[in-house]
């Protein structure tokens, strides 16, 4: 500011702060935006609840029904397959390298199976969601043989020390560790029934989550504690596809896991012969074994509940629906009517 | 931060340690001395502005108190024009000044550091810290800071934005440019280059840069005139002046001296030192300094020394904000927060002790678990791996699952509210309704933090005058020698639009109209009977002359035309003033010695012989004149009180008691009063006078005393001239914006310095009181008649009120001298019983601390909500107490603007503000709180219960990556979007129905009913949420991260869609929001899923893919939401609240509008 613009500050400052604060007239600053101000009316609130009724009773039904069809064979083999002589000391049992773990039973199909026929094992509590052990793997190690030795998550089944050098696992950590190694073989009418082992791992997981350069190393040497099954060094991760299915790890403490698929048929009343290797040490924490030989659905398996599901809140929804009817006939509120507001009321009264 | 400090004490106009208290907030410790004169000062002035005394006192006490001497060591030595050797002893700053907090440095680590003074940042660190720990580490390390930095980073944007603008601002002001004296000449130098020491000139209308002494001033007995706005916001001019001794030195570079001054502080009214020119010790006080930022008017240069620059100077010091207020919705939230963290802590102890049952029962088959296995065999020896005992392992397992469930404290809410509120001050600022025209002003935000406050006012405390009436006096009546001239007015005198004299060639005019009284005119223009003329020439010369009014001219565009703009301290007398000017007596020119008025055409030169200025104890001013014709003669105006005391009446008595009943009858429409009297002297009166005037003025001691006495010797028999009646005009639309609060239910208190005949008159045009209201009024000056009143009052009001049928209003009538003994004694719970039980309460003659008293009154005693809405600087105490203080920016003013939450224009914007936005802002304020404390434990609980299923671990499904995003993406913004655009009901139906106030009132957004029922749907839908998922999973082969994926998006979906059904305007923003949100969630999580080295990689397609999926998804979202459908529409037929049935009423009246619109169409086309 120089000194004539002091002495002319009135006039100065008049046209220099010309510019109006008035606020621009907008819809948006004035809040007055076009919009949709949606009212429960009667009508709105009885359509919208039968509309859902309409809609979930008919897919509750579907669903049971497609639930129903499903036929699932569930048979709990680790107290069957427990020797005798070694019901109250199952721990050794399993820990008995020499000791003979072929267990040979039959199982009957009660109904008529078509192929696909899925053929799971489920295990009890075991929690495969347990802190300790959804963290103890090593994702990169498992992708690329250039991250073999990242295994800090992999504690305490990272490395193995051979003559005095430490060398990474792979695959490490607990998961890995305790693949589940039971194995089955099925024969019917003395023929062996075929389980396609391939594909039973996602896609996702065999192309890009688990290298195909990679391949097992210094797996389960421990000499103390074995986990469970052991890897052919020769074939790599990525074909390794019980291992890829047991890596996914399990949401729920009682879970099953793909084992194979059966492509062919089983009539009612056949009867499976089932020859398994009971390897796998659960009974030291009092978990159980399960076999499973399940068709699908389009819900997946054998599930009641969400069919149940559906027809309770469609039903209630339909039961809502009529009172709603029935309210609103007998017990009308006209909409906006201004007698009913409080101040009105009161002066009513 | 002393906003609580304040808070805690307790206001009460009689103990001189609260008068401190108060002021402490804005000066220092070691002002408050003087501080406190300022208080009573002011609080003398009451309501009304007769000035004067303010200035008056506080310069008799810097008189006393420049005798003492400055002790060296707190005294500053300023070497007149001799920057260098001033400032090579002292570091002095420089002038410029710094208000930003940071710089590019110190940026970083102080903004962090004052960032976590909020505990909410602490909890969060706090978690963070905890996360770090390797036996905690719950979400890897990035994923765990990241909310917090997210937050760190928002809010430092923010403050490093806020800051940017103080930089810019201060760069502008550092730059600007005054005159100094550099090598004997004056040279134009950067305000931030202006050192102590040097020799300033300033010319007329410049801002002053700095504080300065001054040395001497254009007019010749060294007054200067300065308008101080900037710094108290006071408009009117005020005198300063240069000492007599430096005063004549015209060659100004030559001189030198010292100024020894005390060192910078904060009293702006205060002022000490001594000046040692031409080997003479000068005393200097307050009116020898001139502050920065006041502007010097009416002065055509002023010379002057810089004392204090830069950050130490006076109005630098003075810069504080506005204390911070908590709004009284957070308050009752933080009940509930402390609710929820006692719930997470019982979450937390759920899972901690059932981990270490667990832990114990399987001690025997932890080492060979294949999920667990403690043993770790890959070292030399075999030893535990992570783990550290039982109870360690409790412990860690608590810490682990506060760390997991840390949302369930919704410390992300302080952040969403500041952003809502920041979005609600942004419509509330851009509001049409709230925009005044002629002043350009529009509502603003001061305070950020009482924004849903707005929405539950049940008091109004208001001031009268400025925030009423418009403080724009206008002269209606005037009743000269008992003849009241009230006829008909017209605008214009003549035709020539308003009178005008002529000077030289130019035309000059004042600068407002006032309308005038015919006969009055004609009466003077006539001069048909000479004794009824001249004492109308004597009432209007009174008016003219007696008074501290400058003429400013102003330019116009017409260069042969200027206004008289005429500048005072007291409005009053600008009304008078103009009155004069109007009716021919035009002040045109005054110096220290001499007046000019143009008496109908003619140019006459009075002497001003001497003045009286105003005190409150005579309450009268008066000024001796010597006329043209060598008469001396004395005018005096003052209040009717105490003029009644010096008039002769029995000279003519009749007048007098005409005038009284004038006075009665000005006063009862609303009109402030004056009474003019007037007495010739004789030579030897005066000479008398003179004597006696000239040894009070020259005493040393006592001056002020003596000044009264000869003021009160002189003011005797007095013959009345007349008595004047000013209007300060009721602000536009005041009645119907006080109407409408009334039907909002809120009581609506006015409390204010004018007279108690006044403040009813303006309660009764402001349609406060009703003809059919009982009037109580409480009017004593003992504790006893006080009790007896009040006790009295109570009786007859329960009587009133419990009459049934004839039940009526009751209002109450209170003076402050009352008050003086009822508050802050046992009578204040009576006066509170009686007040809560009156519709009306008017408050007069109260001093600007007992109005924050009566705000107290009602604060202590109940929780309703009070807001108190002022223009000046006395009302700043009440604003400050009240829970929602407002500002009128508007003739007085920015003292109470500075101290407000909001400012605004005009009283009626009130009505906008509380009915619309304050409604809107709670309404959205209150239901976002409880959607984020459910959207927040939704989400907990579903982990929560997951916790269960993992033997108690802490494992969980949802990725890290989702629960950190959950509450910073997936459902953060509808919710801050819904907070600030969401209106259920329309302006227009608010307005139309003030009652729909009551809703914020009763606290029907934000209660403990609605809090418990949202916890319960909270669980509900959470269990819902859950279980389905697990039960149809249970037995099969879903992974953790597919079904932590479901979860995710069920949740988010269902959170959304929650928020979808309440929300009552659908307008673009809000669908976008909505659906955005969940579109983005959707792509976060397959991003997330297509990261092929986590876990869950590809997870979403593979469960996407199957059908079950979409069955659990879609019943989650209908079984969760169904029961808060149903009882949301039970409630709204059984119970509908009135904001119900207002929304259906505009849906349904648009219909009919429509309907009647098409009918009409129909019609009119046949």
């Amino acid at each position: 500011m120089n000194n004539q613009a002091v002495t002319n500050g009135i006039g100065s400052s008049r046209s220099t702060r010309r510019i109006s604060k008035k606020p621009q007239y907008s819809r948006f600053t004035q809040q007055e935006l076009p919009a949709w101000k949606p009212i429960l009316t009667p009508g709105w609130v009885i359509a919208s609840i039968l509309a859902i009724a309409f809609l979930f009773i008919p897919i509750g039904l579907f669903s049971l029904f497609a639930s129903k069809r499903v036929v699932e064979i569930v048979y709990r083999y680790d107290q069957d397959c427990l020797p005798e002589m070694y019901r109250g000391n199952a721990t050794a049992y399993i820990k008995n390298s020499d000791a003979n773990k072929t267990c040979i039973e039959n199982i009957t199909v009660p109904k008529r199976m078509d192929p696909p026929i899925y053929v799971y094992y489920q295990l009890d509590y075991f929690y495969q969601n347990h802190r300790r052990y959804v963290k103890s793997r090593g994702d990169k190690q498992l992708r690329s043989v250039g991250y073999e030795f990242l295994t800090k998550e992999c504690e305490p089944e990272a490395r193995v020390n051979k003559s005095k050098i430490s060398s990474p696992i792979v695959p490490c950590g607990l998961i890995a560790w305790s693949l589940f190694n039971d194995t089955y073989n099925l024969t019917l009418r003395e023929k062996v029934l075929n389980i396609n082992k391939k594909g039973i791992a996602w896609k996702s997981d065999t192309e890009d989550k688990f290298g195909s350069q990679v391949y097992p190393k210094n797996f389960q040497l421990g000499q103390d504690m074995i986990g469970g099954g052991k890897l052919n060094e020769k074939i790599p991760l990525s074909e390794q596809e019980d291992l890829i299915v047991w890596m996914r790890t399990a949401a729920l403490p009682t879970f099953r896991k793909l084992y194979g698929k059966i492509n062919t048929s089983l009539e009612a009343h056949d009867i499976i012969t089932v020859a398994l290797q009971n390897n796998y040490n659960t009974y030291s924490f009092g978990g159980q074994k399960k076999l499973v030989l399940s068709t699908t659905g389009w819900i997946d398996g054998k599930n009641d509940f969400l069919g149940i599901a559906y027809l309770m809140v469609g039903g209630i929804c339909l039961f809502m629906a009529l009172n709603f009817i029935l309210l609103y006939v007998f017990k009308p509120r006209p909409l906006g009517d201004p007698s009913y507001l409080s101040w009105n009321r009161k002066a009513a009264n | 931060m002393d906003s609580d400090e304040s808070r805690s004490v307790d206001l009460h106009p009689h103990k001189p340690k609260d008068d401190s208290s108060i002021s402490s907030n804005t000066w220092r410790a070691g002002s408050i001395k003087e501080v406190e004169v300022i208080e009573l000062g002011s609080k003398a002035r009451y309501g009304s502005r007769k000035g004067g005394s303010t200035s008056s006192m506080s310069m008799s006490m810097s008189m006393s108190m420049s005798r003492r001497d400055i002790r060296d060591e707190d005294a500053r030595l300023v070497y007149i024009n001799h920057p260098l050797k001033s400032n090579e002893s002292f570091e002095f700053s420089g002038n410029s000044v710094i208000t930003n907090k940071y710089s590019v440095l110190t940026f970083l680590p102080r903004n962090l550091f004052e960032q976590f003074h909020r505990v909410a940042y602490v909890y969060f660190l706090i978690i963070a810290i905890l996360n770090q720990l390797p036996q905690l580490a719950v979400f890897g390390r990035f994923a765990s800071i990241l909310p917090l930095s997210l937050v760190l980073l928002v809010t430092a944007v923010k403050d490093g934005y806020e800051d940017w603008r103080r930089h810019r601002s201060d760069r502008i002001e550092n730059n600007r440019l005054s005159s100094v004296l550099v090598n004997s000449t004056f040279e134009l130098k950067k305000w931030k280059d202006i050192q102590v020491g040097e020799i300033i000139k300033l010319s007329a209308d410049e801002t002053i840069p700095c504080d300065i002494v001054l040395l001497s001033t254009s007019d010749p007995t060294g007054v200067a005139y300065i308008q101080t706005i900037n710094l108290d916001g006071e408009s009117n001019l005020k005198t300063r002046y240069a000492k007599q001794e430096t005063l004549g030195m015209q060659e100004i570079e030559s001189i030198s001296g010292t100024i020894k001054c005390e060192k910078p502080n904060r009293n702006i009214y205060g002022f000490l030192g001594t000046m040692d020119v031409n080997q003479k010790q000068v005393s200097l006080g307050p009116s020898n300094i001139v502050l920065r930022g006041c502007v010097l008017k009416n002065t055509s240069w002023a010379i002057g020394v810089v004392v204090y620059t830069g950050m130490e100077t006076k109005v630098m010091l003075n810069n504080s904000g506005a204390q911070s207020k908590r709004s009284h919705l957070e308050a009752r939230m933080n009940k509930e927060i402390i609710f929820l963290s006692l719930f997470l802590v019982g979450l937390c102890s759920i899972v901690s002790l059932l981990a270490g049952i667990w832990l114990r029962r399987h001690r025997d088959e932890l080492d060979i678990m294949p999920f667990y296995r403690r043993k770790d065999y890959s070292g030399e020896d075999v030893d535990n791996y992570k783990y550290y005992g039982w109870g360690f392992e409790i412990l860690f397992t608590f810490l682990m699952s506060v760390i997991v469930f840390q949302i369930m404290i919704p410390i992300a809410l302080y952040i969403s509210m500041e952003l809502v509120r920041l979005g609600q001050a942004y419509f509330m600022i851009r509001d049409d309704n709230m925009y005044h025209e002629s002043t350009e002003s529009r509502l603003q935000c001061r305070a950020l933090n009482v924004n849903e406050d707005l929405g539950q006012i049940k008091y109004v405390f208001s001031d009268k005058t400025g925030t009423l009436t418009e403080n724009k006096m206008e002269f209606q009546y005037a009743s000269i020698s008992g003849v009241n001239y009230n006829g008909e007015k017209t605008e214009f005198y003549g035709e020539q639009g308003g009178y005008y004299a002529k000077v030289g060639g130019l035309i000059l005019r004042p600068k407002m109209k006032v309308q005038v009284d015919m006969e009055l005119v004609r009466l003077l223009r006539t001069g048909d009977d000479p004794t009824i003329s001249k004492k109308i020439y004597d009432f209007f010369l009174a008016l003219a002359s007696c008074n501290t009014i400058v003429p400013i001219l102003v330019d116009t565009s017409n260069s042969g035309e200027k206004l008289i703009d005429y500048q005072g301290e007291s409005p009053d007398e600008q009304a008078l003033v103009y009155a004069a000017a109007a009716y021919g007596f035009m002040l045109i020119e005054r110096t220290s010695g001499h007046i000019v008025i143009d008496i109908l055409g003619d140019r006459q030169r009075f002497n001003v012989l001497g003045m009286h200025e105003f005190d409150s104890d005579r309450k009268r001013m008066s000024v001796i004149l010597g006329c043209p014709d060598s008469m001396v003669k004395v005018f005096v105006k003052g209040a009717d009180t105490t003029m009644f005391n010096v008039i002769d009446k029995s000279r003519n008595t009749e007048v007098v008691t005409a005038t009284e009943g004038h006075l009665h009858a000005f006063s009862s429409v609303g009109l402030r009063t004056l009474v003019i009297g007037m007495r010739d002297l004789t030579p030897h009166e005066f000479e008398q006078w003179r004597a006696s005037y000239e040894a009070a003025t020259n005493a040393l001691m006592g001056r002020a005393r003596l000044l009264r006495k000869v003021a009160i010797n002189l003011e005797t028999d007095l013959r009345i001239l007349g008595a004047s009646g000013i209007e300060d005009k009721l602000q536009q639309g005041v009645p119907e914006a006080i109407e409408s609060l009334r039907m909002a239910n809120i009581k609506v208190w006015v409390l204010t310095g004018d007279k108690q005949e006044t403040a009813i008159s303006i309660g009764y045009s402001s349609k406060l009181l009703t003809s059919n209201m009982t009037q109580i009024i409480i009017n004593n000056n003992s504790t006893e008649s006080c009790r007896r009143s009040l006790e009295d009052a109570l009786i007859l009001s329960r009587k009133a009120l419990t009459s049934g049928e004839n039940a009526r209003l009751l209002a109450l009538i209170i003076d402050g001298t009352s008050l003086v003994y009822i508050l802050d004694s046992e009578l204040e719970k009576q006066l509170f019983e009686l007040a809560s039980k009156c519709a009306v309460v008017l408050c007069c003659r109260v001093a600007p601390l007992q109005k924050a008293g009566i705000v107290m009154l009602i604060k202590n005693r109940t929780n309703d909500l009070t807001l108190a809405i002022g223009d000046g600087a006395n009302d700043v105490s009440m604003i400050q107490k009240a829970d929602v203080g407002i500002g009128i920016s508007g003739q007085e003013g920015r003292q109470a603007v500075m101290a407000s939450d909001f400012a605004m224009a005009q009283f009626r914007f009130l009505v906008p503000l509380l009915l619309v936005h304050g409604h809107w802002n709670y309404q959205r304020m209150g239901y976002m709180i409880l959607y984020n404390f459910y959207r927040n434990a939704v989400f907990v609980l579903v982990l929560f219960w997951y916790a269960l299923y993992t033997a108690f671990t802490l494992s969980t499904a949802i990725n890290e990556w989702n629960s950190v995003l959950y509450s910073v993406i997936y459902t953060s913004v509808p919710t801050i979007v819904v907070g600030i655009l969401d209106i259920d009901l329309s302006r227009t139906t608010l307005l139309k129905y003030p009652q729909l106030y009551g809703s914020g009132q009763k606290e029907e957004s934000y209660n403990g009913k609605l809090f418990w029922l949202t916890i319960a749907d909270t669980l509900w839908q959470s269990i819902v949420a859950f279980f389905v998922p697990l039960i149809a999973y249970w037995k099969t082969d879903i992974d953790g991260s597919s079904i932590g994926d479901l979860w995710t998006l069920a949740v988010v979906f269902l959170v959304n869609l929650h928020l979808a059904m309440d929300v009552n305007t659908w307008t673009w923003i809000i669908h976008a929001s909505i659906w955005g949100s969940i579109v983005a969630t959707i792509i976060c999580v397959i991003i997330i899923d297509v990261i092929p080295i986590l876990p869950g990689y590809w997870a979403i397609f593979h469960l996407a893919g199957d059908g079950l999926f979409w069955v659990c998804l879609i019943v989650i979202i209908i079984a969760s939401l169904i029961p808060r459908f149903v009882s949301k529409t039970l409630v709204q037929h059984y119970r509908p609240s009135d904001i119900q049935i207002a929304v259906e009423a505009e849906k349904f009246e648009n219909l009919i509008e429509s309907r009647n619109a098409e009918i009409e169409m129909i019609q009119s086309q046949r």
